[in-house]
């Protein structure tokens, strides 16, 4: 029962980590990219949603309302002026770009908000679960795994079925010929950012509802979506989803063994992953 | 050194003379020869705070050029060498304060640990593309930081002391300090020149340049890779044995400190990436910005931060990369030029 309890939690808080997954396997996908402060992002955006609930007595619902369209906006600003100019083969200008504003980003929001940790009020949807057979669920985590589905599901649709996405595994494939067929890949780009950060406004509201957060998170976070990223398997979303459940279920498992395990077991499984089946889970080799 | 005479079998060739040194290079050197002997004569001229000072200085610029050879050289952008810093710390204080071993000896002994485990961790890490090499070794870093924090062999998470020091006297401490400064230099910095200067150096150059046309010349990417990562752990771990000895005291959260990261990419990139010249320029910034605007903290931070972003999208060969589009003057030359003695330069590699 103990173990079946820490499985159903790990699948949770995998729905948890899936949001931040999902962002980074789209722009490593289309544009070979990682943006170090991915995880910075996700933080930046709690605070303002937390400042912004504690200043207009928002509830949970409207800060999100608030957030995504505000994360659009920030990832397509990010591309716009600095992703586009350090976008190519040289993996080189793109981390060091990221991982200076990764910096001043951590050392900005400690300015503003100080190093104290926060959180989000949910006005009791935070304490609320329910009971499935002896197991008590919480109702939020349960909430955060629907809509990382849901999440999931869409931008594999967006990818299969629209226009845009056509346009993106084209760049995606090869961003030259894809040019020669009338598509501008920096909008392509832009558009991919804008998504990627878009996602993340989710995963703020629910990171600042379900834990709290501090401006030195953002590595963490960072981490754990590149995990889930390679041990599900790279040119997939439902890979970064399913290496998300694994990544969530090996850390609650761990920590049942061990409180000070947790997160070690999870970069464990992530080695052992890449000591085996190095093209991830559902990645072709 | 000097100009290296190379005769030419084939009597239809112009007789050329290579020529490896410059008279800049040739001045840059008697400087730093005597920047050596005067950080060896520390104890006899410096206070302990300056040794200590010096010290702290001659690990940043041990640890950038690591960062450099790695990231300039072998294209393996790592965020993580302070996993290397911090276990070759750590087995110096098992090996002299749990086992005894004298701590200077053990210094160098400490450095196998960084060796063996860097074989392992390339081999993992090998795998994964680009970017995604960068955070892996970053995971590295942090499964290390969490192994030693449940380690009953080092303590766990409440870290070590290096009491054993008490047993030498201040003046005999400054003397070993130095020699090791000496010795951290004279391995990363003029080792870095001498293998540069090199045969390897030649097939380094090569790949810095391009990778995919070094390894169809028939230079060996994939394994002088692998020589570069492991040698880089070996340099880090040399700088973390020596800058925790300093400091008599290691934990989880120091020895693995990612601020090694952030510092060995500050200096490298505002320095210049890819020379010698650029470590120095940029850990001499650093470390007066350091010494001058620490204080401020947070907004310190945030301005090394996009200072490091700014250089990223707008001059990616940092200051000695503007320096030396202006003036051929190299430090530490490590091109080769053709000299035919009738009609001047032929053609050269930088």
């Amino acid at each position: 029962m103990q173990w079946l309890d820490a499985l159903i939690q790990g699948v949770l808080l995998g729905g948890m980590y899936a949001q931040y997954a999902l962002g980074m396997a789209l722009m490593f996908g289309v544009m070979r990219i990682v943006n170090i402060s991915h995880g910075d992002l996700v933080i930046l955006l709690s605070l303002i949603g937390i400042s912004l609930a504690s200043a207009f007595g928002l509830g949970p619902l409207p800060v999100l309302v608030a957030l995504v369209p505000l994360a659009v906006l920030i990832g397509f600003v990010l591309q716009k002026t600095v992703l586009n100019r350090v976008v190519g083969n040289d993996p080189l200008p793109s981390l060091i770009a990221t991982f200076g504003l990764s910096i001043a980003l951590q050392n900005l929001m400690l300015q503003i908000w100080s190093a104290n940790s926060r959180s989000l009020p949910g006005y009791g949807l935070e304490s609320r679960s329910i009971e499935i057979g002896g197991i008590y669920i919480g109702l939020l985590p349960v909430i955060v795994l629907a809509v990382a589905t849901g999440l999931t599901w869409g931008l594999d649709l967006m990818l299969k079925r629209t226009r845009f996405g056509r346009a993106l595994r084209a760049a995606a494939a090869d961003v030259e010929a894809a040019a020669m067929t009338g598509i501008d890949p920096r909008a392509v780009y832009a558009l991919a950012t804008a998504a990627a950060v878009g996602i993340l406004g989710f995963a703020a509201v629910f990171q600042a509802l379900r834990s709290t957060v501090a401006p030195a998170d953002g590595p963490a976070q960072l981490i754990y979506a590149f995990e889930a990223v390679i041990i599900g398997g790279m040119g997939s979303v439902w890979g970064a989803f399913i290496g998300s459940m694994v990544l969530g279920i090996s850390q609650a498992i761990g920590f049942r063994i061990d409180p000070g395990f947790g997160v070690l077991a999870g970069h464990i499984v992530f080695l052992f992953v890449l000591a085996t089946r190095p093209q991830g889970l559902f990645g072709r080799a | 050194m000097t100009m290296t005479a190379v005769p030419f079998a084939d009597a239809g060739l112009p007789a050329v003379r290579v020529q490896r040194q410059t008279p800049s290079g040739r001045i840059a050197l008697t400087l730093a020869l005597a920047a050596l002997v005067a950080l060896v004569a520390m104890p006899w001229w410096a206070s302990t705070g300056t040794i200590r000072w010096i010290l702290e200085l001659c690990c940043y610029l041990a640890v950038a050029q690591m960062w450099n050879l790695l990231a300039g050289y072998a294209g393996l952008v790592s965020v993580g060498q302070q996993a290397f810093m911090g276990a070759a710390g750590y087995a110096l204080f098992v090996l002299a304060q749990t086992y005894g071993i004298n701590p200077f000896l053990a210094v160098f002994l400490s450095l196998l640990v960084p060796a063996v485990l860097a074989v392992p961790t390339y081999f993992l890490l090998h795998r994964l593309e680009g970017p995604y090499f960068s955070i892996g070794t970053w995971v590295v870093a942090e499964v290390f930081r969490l192994v030693s924090t449940n380690l009953p062999l080092v303590n766990s998470g409440a870290g070590m002391s290096l009491r054993v020091m008490k047993d030498y006297s201040a003046f005999e401490r400054n003397v070993a300090m130095s020699l090791l400064c000496a010795t951290l230099l004279l391995v990363t910095l003029g080792g870095s020149y001498w293998l540069l200067r090199s045969r390897f150096g030649l097939a380094l150059i090569a790949m810095r340049d391009n990778p995919v046309a070094a390894a169809s010349q028939g230079v060996q990417v994939g394994r002088l890779r692998f020589l570069i990562y492991v040698a880089a752990a070996v340099g880090c771990g040399l700088a973390g044995a020596i800058y925790f000895m300093a400091q008599l005291r290691i934990t989880p959260g120091s020895a693995f400190d990612p601020m090694w990261a952030n510092l060995a990419i500050f200096i490298v990139m505002v320095g210049g990436i890819g020379s010698i010249e650029g470590v120095l320029i940029g850990t001499l910034i650093f470390f007066v910005a350091d010494r001058w605007f620490g204080e401020y903290g947070a907004s310190y931070f945030v301005v090394l931060g996009l200072m490091t972003l700014a250089v990223a999208l707008y001059a990616r060969t940092g200051i000695w990369g503007a320096i030396a589009r202006r003036w051929d003057a190299p430090w530490f030359p490590i091109g080769r030029r053709l000299i035919d003695p009738q009609q001047g330069t032929k053609g050269e590699t930088r």
